[in-house]
């Protein structure tokens, strides 16, 4: 609790990202409540509710957009979509890469070797033509399987970073004292090494949420989301569908492109403000 | 694959059988070429073996449902039987047989014949032709934005990280930090809202005017140009944020450095300090990095190409996975496996050249 404290105190970025992604998790959390707020007991998906391309007005403050949804209580019902498939899918790659990163910084050698061929391979060819053919093959994709494909394809990324770190964890004298000392790997890695690690671990997650919401707006902006719910890259992407951009009506699309691109920054400022925090040759820096 | 830190860090401390080495027969340069082409092959095969099983672990049988098709359609066919059809047809994607013998039959027709089988969208069209008809957009596309956005970007890099203490300096590295975390669709969907509808100065999609015949005519290629720019410009507005940025962390560790110290204190003007001590200790290890980042080039492409309707391998893409043309898709995947890796292959290949910093140890070590 003290670090997390201190690193609030000393990074600014760490706090600008954490108050963004703080005020978008309460929004999501209060998606609902939002939604009744801004236009009553209606489904916010429901077409016809007003009439359709209606300017921003005391009572639709986005406007609504061609089959007459409120633009802000559609956002408000999106949101919390988007931020449960990026938030799960970066909590099953962080802890995919833990483990991959892990492995193989503390056995090395030949396990080393062969996974860090297979997260280097992973992260030079390109995979999201990859991530796109299996979310267009796979009918129905709910976003618990989402967020399980996302992260397939984006542990590597954590991986490196874990792997890094527990390598010259590894070498440190108290470590070395507890090997000499016969301690079995089991307490080394639990009592020893995975403490210090917390940061990069946190590091890590906040790395793979950022890559898994790119991908997962990739995905969604071409037209393959979650197929049952509406989340934030799917507005984008019916907007664009409708030629909203020819019309001059991108205030539709706006929102919620602002609300994502948010997310991008919250969480990508708290991992620089962390990793510039925890690893000081990094802050003279910048 | 080496990262560019632990070639710095294994700069220092050479291994005591340097001398043993240097009297083998094989000379360090061959062995590197040999055990970076070796790696190179193993990475070639692991990631088509992948691919390969991806595409046939995939849910539903495109053979099927495309006879099914033809067969709604009511086109006459010479065929017995419904099955016999699908078995011309299994025959003929490379979906014969036990997985096993696919996957050699996939590889033999690869190696020997580079052949990817035909399009099921355009049968008997083979999928290979419809990707050597695109591929010229997609890699002007990415080499252009690539190349752009990476010298540009380390020149910015190199500037700002020298001025680091000047305000401007400070402004635009807090610029291009906002840039950075940007997804390039985004970025494009803004030019095209600006640059196409609201000024109407660039084309919003395609990839020249149609109108003209495509010959090498002068105005043929400015059309190009035209239409290129936008798609162009997305990619390179956070290229050149993100190349800054790793630019600058470079240049500034380098100018804390006990030998520019020393270079400054020799009285070396500015402008040979930064030439010959900071931009070339800061260009190589970027090198390296366009490799890495390569992957990430191809696949954000993917979405320009389909945003600004142009006609690379990306859009086919996405319009091959529409219609469950899992051949073309395939087809693709392996194209830009070969294509990434290759290149990547090249820049490991060419750096020990270039930087006397690599050691010859390299791959995989």
């Amino acid at each position: 609790m003290n670090v997390i404290g201190r690193l609030i105190r000393e990074s600014g970025k760490f706090k600008v990202g954490l108050v963004i992604t703080l005020i978008l998790i309460t929004l999501s959390l209060l998606s609902d409540w939002l939604v009744r707020w801004r236009i009553g007991d209606v489904e916010p998906m429901k077409a016809g509710t007003y009439a359709i391309f209606l300017d921003p007005n005391s009572e639709n403050w986005l406007g609504t957009d061609r089959f007459g949804r409120d633009v802000l209580a559609m956002v408000f019902a999106a949101l919390p979509v988007s931020l449960t498939v990026a938030f799960m899918a970066g909590l099953l790659s962080t802890a995919m890469g833990v483990i991959v990163g892990f492995v193989s910084g503390y056995k090395g050698g030949r396990t080393d070797a062969f996974l860090r061929t297979i997260t280097d391979m992973l992260i030079v060819i390109p995979t999201l033509p990859l991530v796109i053919i299996l979310a267009a093959n796979t009918r129905s994709l709910g976003s618990v399987k989402l967020a399980l494909v996302l992260a397939v394809f984006s542990w590597p990324f954590a991986a490196r970073v874990i792997r890094t770190q527990v390598m010259s964890l590894r070498e440190r004298p108290y470590i070395e004292l507890a090997r000499i000392s016969d301690m079995p790997d089991r307490s080394i890695i639990f009592g020893e090494i995975l403490p210090n690690m917390a940061p990069f671990v946190a590091i890590g997650f906040a790395q793979a949420s950022v890559g898994s919401a790119f991908a997962l707006v990739g995905l969604t902006v071409i037209g393959l989301g979650p197929s049952s719910q509406m989340d934030l890259g799917r507005l984008i992407s019916e907007a664009l569908g409708y030629g909203v951009i020819s019309m001059g009506k991108e205030l539709i699309f706006i929102a919620p492109v602002f609300c994502l691109i948010m997310l991008f920054y919250g969480l990508a400022l708290m991992s620089q403000g962390m990793e510039e925090f925890f690893n000081p040759r990094l802050r003279s820096g910048s | 694959m080496e990262t560019d830190v632990e070639k710095v860090q294994s700069m220092g401390n050479e291994p005591p059988h340097e001398d043993k080495e240097r009297t083998a027969r094989v000379s360090p340069t061959t062995a590197y070429v040999m055990r970076r082409f070796g790696l190179y092959l193993i990475t070639l095969w692991g990631s088509l073996t992948a691919s390969f099983f991806f595409f046939r672990l995939l849910p539903g049988d495109p053979v099927r449902a495309y006879v099914a098709q033809l067969q709604q359609r009511g086109s006459t066919t010479t065929f017995e039987s419904s099955e016999a059809m699908l078995a011309h047809y299994q025959k003929e994607f490379g979906l014969y047989g036990s997985l096993f013998s696919q996957y050699i039959n996939y590889f033999r027709r690869l190696l020997f014949h580079f052949d990817l089988g035909p399009s099921v969208l355009s049968y008997p069209t083979p999928a290979i032709d419809l990707i050597t008809r695109a591929l010229p957009w997609t890699i002007g596309l990415i080499g252009v934005a690539t190349l752009m956005g990476w010298l540009f970007g380390m020149l910015l890099g190199t500037l700002v990280g020298w001025n680091r203490n000047r305000t401007w300096a400070e402004v635009v590295t807090n610029g291009a930090l906002g840039f950075s975390h940007l997804p390039a669709y985004f970025v494009a969907l803004f030019l095209i809202i600006f640059l196409s509808y609201r000024w109407r100065l660039l084309p919003p999609n395609g990839a020249f005017n149609t109108a003209l015949n495509p010959e090498w005519s002068m105005e043929f290629i400015l059309s190009v140009i035209r239409y290129g720019t936008l798609p162009v410009l997305a990619t390179v507005i956070v290229a050149v944020a993100n190349w800054m940025l790793s630019t600058r962390a470079l240049v500034v560790s380098i100018l804390g450095e006990d030998y520019l110290t020393f270079a400054g204190a020799k009285g070396l003007p500015a402008s040979r300090i930064l030439s010959a001590y900071v931009l070339r200790n800061a260009w190589l290890p970027q090198i390296a990095a366009l490799g890495m980042a390569l992957g990430g080039v191809v696949s954000g492409n993917v979405l320009i190409e389909r945003l600004f309707r142009y006609p690379g391998v990306g859009s086919l893409l996405i319009d091959s996975v529409m219609v469950k043309d899992v051949n073309t898709a395939m087809a693709i995947v392996s194209i830009l496996i070969i294509l990434v890796l290759t290149i990547n292959l090249i820049i490991d290949l060419i750096l020990p050249l270039i930087d006397p910093r690599v050691k010859l140890t390299g791959a995989g070590g």
